[in-house]
């Protein structure tokens, strides 16, 4: 199969041209057993979480053969910072595994609520670019089957301007 | 969390017997009843290197070691028996992948654990039968994987080809097989060659998340990717030649089909929702566990009730998606050889649940108990005579299906006596993983194992060529070594071996 000329590349909306800047790749894959380990980091927390999340779309295709032609969003509670981040990237599984089928690029968080006032839940809302998966567009990687807790981690220290995150995904 | 020196830990295991160890109380806290693991000379290697390794400082890995975790199942309330560890075990999400635990149903402290069932509910392998020989597909053996291959939707983002609305899944998750019969996708003799018949009857879609839901109905059908996979085997080896006979394989070179798939993104999803509501159960119930990914309820509590219930209905799910592929499996051969599936003689060989829960009756300390068995990666093994196996197979025990890894050799072996008293009818459900994904990609070059596999005589068609080493036999232990330790343990028997000549996977 050639390249993406094949395919309809129209953008299904209007994007500005600062949503179609890209972010810069600050993810790697750890080793790990029998799942895979993703350790994402930023200049602040929001963009270690929205890092996590990408990294995990690049572990179901190639990144680069995604194209922002749509997007979507999303919104979030959790409980904790961690449950929060476990409910961030099991939403954006299903975003890719139902109904609107969305391989991710880019993700920009709009609103980071993790101090919320006492007995409510913490909150994320995102904007999520990029496509439709296609097969014969984008090559398949692995399927994630889940999220789990397993060492989650999360490193959130300002004053050293230290931002981190574990997450072992199970595939 | 105790910490020890390795020497230390190696106290509390003992050697019984060249294939099987014992795991002594206080290898981990509050153990309520002994560990137990079976291994032969290089798994026990395998084994005791996870523990070793683990032992190091400055070892913040992800999951603990596989005989860690074994101990700690053996201290989750209501277990009775031991916690048993399998030839194939290796460290997994909670409990180890190979494990195996009973729970008690009349004590009300006992639990359900969806990490003692895995993300992948009922996962499990099929094995189909033909008529034909190894001569007869040699010929067209490469027009007939890439057919294969055509008709089974495969690897991520596939959908499944099998129509189906919101309705009829819920109609496929309280009716299993019986939906398929219905729909007209299988025989009505196949449903006789699965466990449980292809249908739980506990199951309940209201309990299901619209999620989960909405996750399963596109992949109705599917393979999925990882170790998933559809093969063309030929029959190696018979090793007892009366029970092959009962299950249809007459001699070397006899063509099956074996396939490994299980619940998708539905199970996936029920299992998700089951550990995030539980750990609020956990809370409430005031149930401790020495590792927080050992979220469990007592079977009893409404959590408990409802994972079972939504367990029942992924275990549905699953039979019905093997079954789509056994439909679509029997139209590629017949297109192929213009012959219809009946005259080819597509039967179902037999069907196992490699990651599920079910209630079974078991002897403990001389009394007959019901109990909740906990099986993940480990598979059910009747002996002779149980009720609960198929009449064709009353005088052989159940057959036993354990799929190897890409490109090695598969098994069938029959159920015993011995492994119905030591392991509560349980054994091991495959290789195994000895190596990292990440290190097999950096050891081993695709290319490499492409070729290798084309010279061992066997097509392949896999959707993700990049990611084929993470699935290379090197990845995994040796599924003859894991075959042979239950053999020889006596905890089930060799029948056939198979050797596989067309891959499929995603």
């Amino acid at each position: 199969m050639s390249d993406s000329e094949d395919y309809e590349n129209k953008p299904q909306e209007e994007f500005t041209a600062e949503e179609l800047i890209l972010p810069p790749c600050k993810y790697e894959y750890l080793d790990h057993t029998a799942d895979v380990q993703i350790h994402a980091w930023g200049d602040s927390l929001i963009e270690a979480f929205e890092q996590c999340g990408v990294a995990m779309y690049g572990y179901m295709t190639e990144i680069d053969k995604v194209e922002i032609l749509r997007s979507t969003e999303i919104e979030v509670k959790g409980s904790d910072l961690t449950n929060l981040l476990f409910m961030f990237l099991d939403e954006l599984l299903y975003v890719f595994s139902a109904e609107e089928f969305l391989v991710c690029k880019k993700l920009v968080i709009t609103e980071f609520n993790v101090n919320p006032p006492e007995g409510e839940d913490l909150s994320i809302k995102c904007k999520c670019y990029g496509e439709e998966f296609t097969l014969g567009k984008h090559p398949q990687g692995t399927e994630v089957k889940a999220i789990t807790y397993a060492s989650m981690q999360i490193i959130n220290e300002p004053e050293k301007n230290k931002f981190e995150v574990f997450v072992i995904i199970d595939i | 969390m105790v910490v020890r020196q390795y020497a230390q830990e190696l106290e509390y295991l003992e050697k019984l017997n060249p294939y099987c160890w014992r795991i002594k109380k206080g290898f981990q806290p509050n153990m309520k009843v002994e560990g137990i693991f079976y291994v032969n000379a290089p798994l026990e290697k395998l084994m005791l290197e996870e523990l070793r390794n683990s032992c190091r400082p400055g070892m913040t890995g992800g999951f603990l070691p596989g005989v860690k975790q074994i101990a700690n199942v053996a201290a989750l309330p209501g277990i009775v028996g031991k916690s048993i560890g399998l030839p194939d075990v290796h460290s997994g999400y909670g409990f180890a992948i190979g494990n195996m635990a009973a729970f008690d149903m009349n004590d009300p402290e006992s639990i359900v654990s969806p990490g003692g069932v895995g993300f992948d509910i009922n996962c499990g392998v099929r094995l189909l039968r033909t008529n034909l020989f190894e001569k007869d597909v040699l010929p067209v053996k490469e027009q007939l994987a890439q057919s294969l291959f055509d008709h089974i939707p495969v690897g991520v983002g596939s959908k499944g080809i099998i129509p189906m609305n919101a309705k009829d899944l819920e109609e496929a998750l309280e009716m299993g097989m019986d939906w398929s019969l219905r729909e007209g996708y299988i025989w009505a003799e196949d449903k006789e060659h699965c466990e449980e018949y292809g249908r739980m009857l506990n199951a309940d879609p209201a309990k299901v998340s619209t999620r989960a839901k909405k996750r399963g109905l596109p992949q109705l059908g599917t393979l999925g990717a990882g170790n998933h996979y559809a093969e063309i085997q030929v029959v190696e080896e018979i090793y007892d030649k009366w029970a092959a006979c009962k299950m249809g394989i007459e001699e070397k070179g006899q063509v099956c089909v074996m396939i490994h798939s299980g619940s998708r993104g539905f199970g996936h999803q029920v299992a998700t929702d089951a550990l995030v509501s539980m750990e609020k159960a956990m809370k409430r119930d005031n149930i401790e566990t020495n590792d927080r990914q050992l979220a469990c309820a007592r079977i009893n509590s409404p959590e408990g009730q409802d994972y079972l219930k939504s367990m029942a209905a992924a275990a549905n799910f699953a039979w019905v998606n093997r079954s789509s592929m056994t439909f679509l499996t029997r139209q590629a051969f017949a297109k192929q050889f213009n012959m219809a599936p009946d005259d080819l003689d597509m039967h179902v060989i037999y069907d196992v649940s490699h990651n599920i829960a079910k209630v079974e009756e078991h002897i403990v300390d001389g009394k007959q108990k019901t109990l909740l068995v906990h099986r993940k990666g480990s598979t059910r093994a009747f002996p002779p005579h149980h009720p609960l196996i198929p009449v064709d197979y009353q005088l052989t025990g159940q057959p036993v299906l354990i799929g190897g890894t890409m490109g090695t050799c598969s098994y069938v072996l029959t159920g015993t006596e011995q492994g119905m008293l030591e392991t509560f009818g349980s054994t091991c459900h495959g290789a195994g993983r000895a190596l990292s994904r990440a290190k097999s990609r950096r050891n081993i070059e695709y290319t490499e194992v492409l070729r290798k596999l084309e010279d061992s005589g066997i097509s392949i068609r896999v959707a993700s060529p990049k990611l084929v080493m993470e699935e290379a036999p090197e990845s995994y232990k040796n599924v003859t070594d894991v075959v042979n330790t239950c053999h020889a343990a006596g905890i089930s028997k060799k029948c056939i071996k198979l050797r596989p000549i067309a891959v499929i996977k995603g």
